[in-house]
């Protein structure tokens, strides 16, 4: 006892340490995310006032621009690297409370299309992904790594297959630096495409959320098309997430098969410890709207919230996007990462194409 | 860091909260402030 209560202040103090670590990088995030804010505002104020044809670029855009200016030429000092990290937390507070811009009706029906297209996706892109890795003689691990996270949900899936099938510290890093550097390429080409297409905002939101790998890229390419087509990427990606446990459980069974990994003895604990918890709070937090407990004010007010814990997030995937690291990982894995993956997003777009012919999105 | 889709935020691994629960925690915290229109003159 005397001890337990001896090491209380210690521990706390190293908490409390550890919370202010993260403030100075939590206040860049927050500052290039306010800054790209301004500057769209501006540019445009400025443009109108001139009478210039100025494209009106979003605020996400220039979050992540700025983001990439900074990390990719005076560099991420060591003191705001701790914050910078946080950015998947936004990521998942962002999305739980997106949650409350959703009527569940919405959500049943779209994530059930999502749900139908996310399984033929992740069977198609398995496949495929496993094919070229065979073909361009990658390691059998890495290609199991590159298919998963270019099927499910790009650097989580990773981590999370690589304990489960016991890969190598490089090939986990190999696949995520494809993983990352195709998906800042989506970043650009996603929109445009679906601008030369003229796409309506459902059916590009579905195409982002299913043919773009992390969850942070897809929900920026959503975010860059249009606030509508955000919101269905963030819905599409959510559904694929939702599968992480299942492709994942597959994969350590296929290596413990081959006595290459640990052999999985409680499938239902496995499945529940990769399914992402966050999944539940978005739903939970659209049911409470469809129960009536917010206002519509306070609707509007937890989608401003949600926007500005996506803010943070834009501007870290620019931060953490370094094309120097990037290219010091290997031409293979990246060639098969981006063979596939514009295999998969010109797939995922028959598919959504398909879907809007039947059930007219 | 552990194998599961998010990484523990503090060193002492047996108590760390997942990134699901503290993103869960504090999206519901804003929540109840916003229905108890504790943010309401937030000029977002």
């Amino acid at each position: 006892m005397a001890s337990t209560s001896a090491l209380s202040p210690v521990k706390s103090d190293n908490a409390l340490l550890n919370a202010l670590r993260l403030v100075p990088g939590v206040l860049l995030l927050a500052a290039i995310g306010y800054a790209g804010k301004f500057l769209e505002r501006f540019l445009n104020t400025y443009a109108k006032a001139h009478h210039w044809m100025f494209p009106n670029i979003e605020y996400v855009l220039w979050a992540i621009l700025i983001g990439l200016a900074i990390g990719n030429t005076v560099g991420v000092p060591k003191l705001f690297q701790a914050g910078i990290a946080t950015y998947e937390f936004w990521l998942k507070l962002g999305i739980v409370l997106l949650g409350a811009r959703f009527v569940l009706a919405d959500v049943l029906k779209l994530g059930g299309i999502s749900l139908a297209l996310v399984v033929i996706e992740i069977t198609l892109s398995l496949a495929l992904m496993t094919l070229l890795g065979r073909m361009f003689k990658l390691k059998p691990k890495l290609i199991s790594l590159l298919a998963i996270g270019s099927s499910i949900c790009g650097v989580s899936a990773i981590i999370a297959a690589k304990g489960a099938i016991d890969a190598d510290d490089e090939d986990s890093s190999f696949a995520i630096a494809a993983i990352l550097a195709l998906g800042a390429l989506a970043l650009f080409t996603f929109p445009a495409i679906a601008h030369a297409l003229r796409m309506n905002d459902v059916s590009y939101g579905l195409w982002a959320g299913l043919g773009v790998d992390n969850t942070a890229e897809a929900t920026a390419a959503g975010a860059l098309y249009s606030d509508a087509a955000g919101k269905v990427a963030v819905l599409a990606k959510t559904a694929r997430n939702a599968m992480i446990g299942f492709v994942v459980l597959a994969y350590a069974i296929y290596w413990a098969g081959r006595g290459q990994a640990e052999a999985v003895t409680d499938k239902a604990a496995f499945l529940w410890r990769k399914f992402p918890k966050f999944i539940l709070g978005f739903l939970l937090m659209s049911s409470l709207v469809g129960f009536h407990v917010f206002s519509k004010a306070q609707i509007g007010s937890l989608g401003n919230l949600s926007k500005w814990a996506f803010l943070l997030t834009f501007a870290g995937v620019g931060l953490r996007t370094n094309f120097r690291d990037m290219s010091k990982q290997g031409l293979r894995p990246f060639v098969v990462g981006a063979l596939g993956e514009v295999l998969i997003a010109c797939l995922t777009l028959g598919l959504v194409v398909g879907a809007n012919r039947i059930w007219g999105l | 860091m552990t194998t599961d889709t998010s990484m523990e935020t503090s060193s002492s691994k047996g108590t760390a909260l997942s990134l699901d629960t503290w993103a869960l925690i504090v999206a519901f915290v804003l929540a109840l402030a916003v229905r108890f229109d504790i943010l309401k003159n937030v000029p977002w």
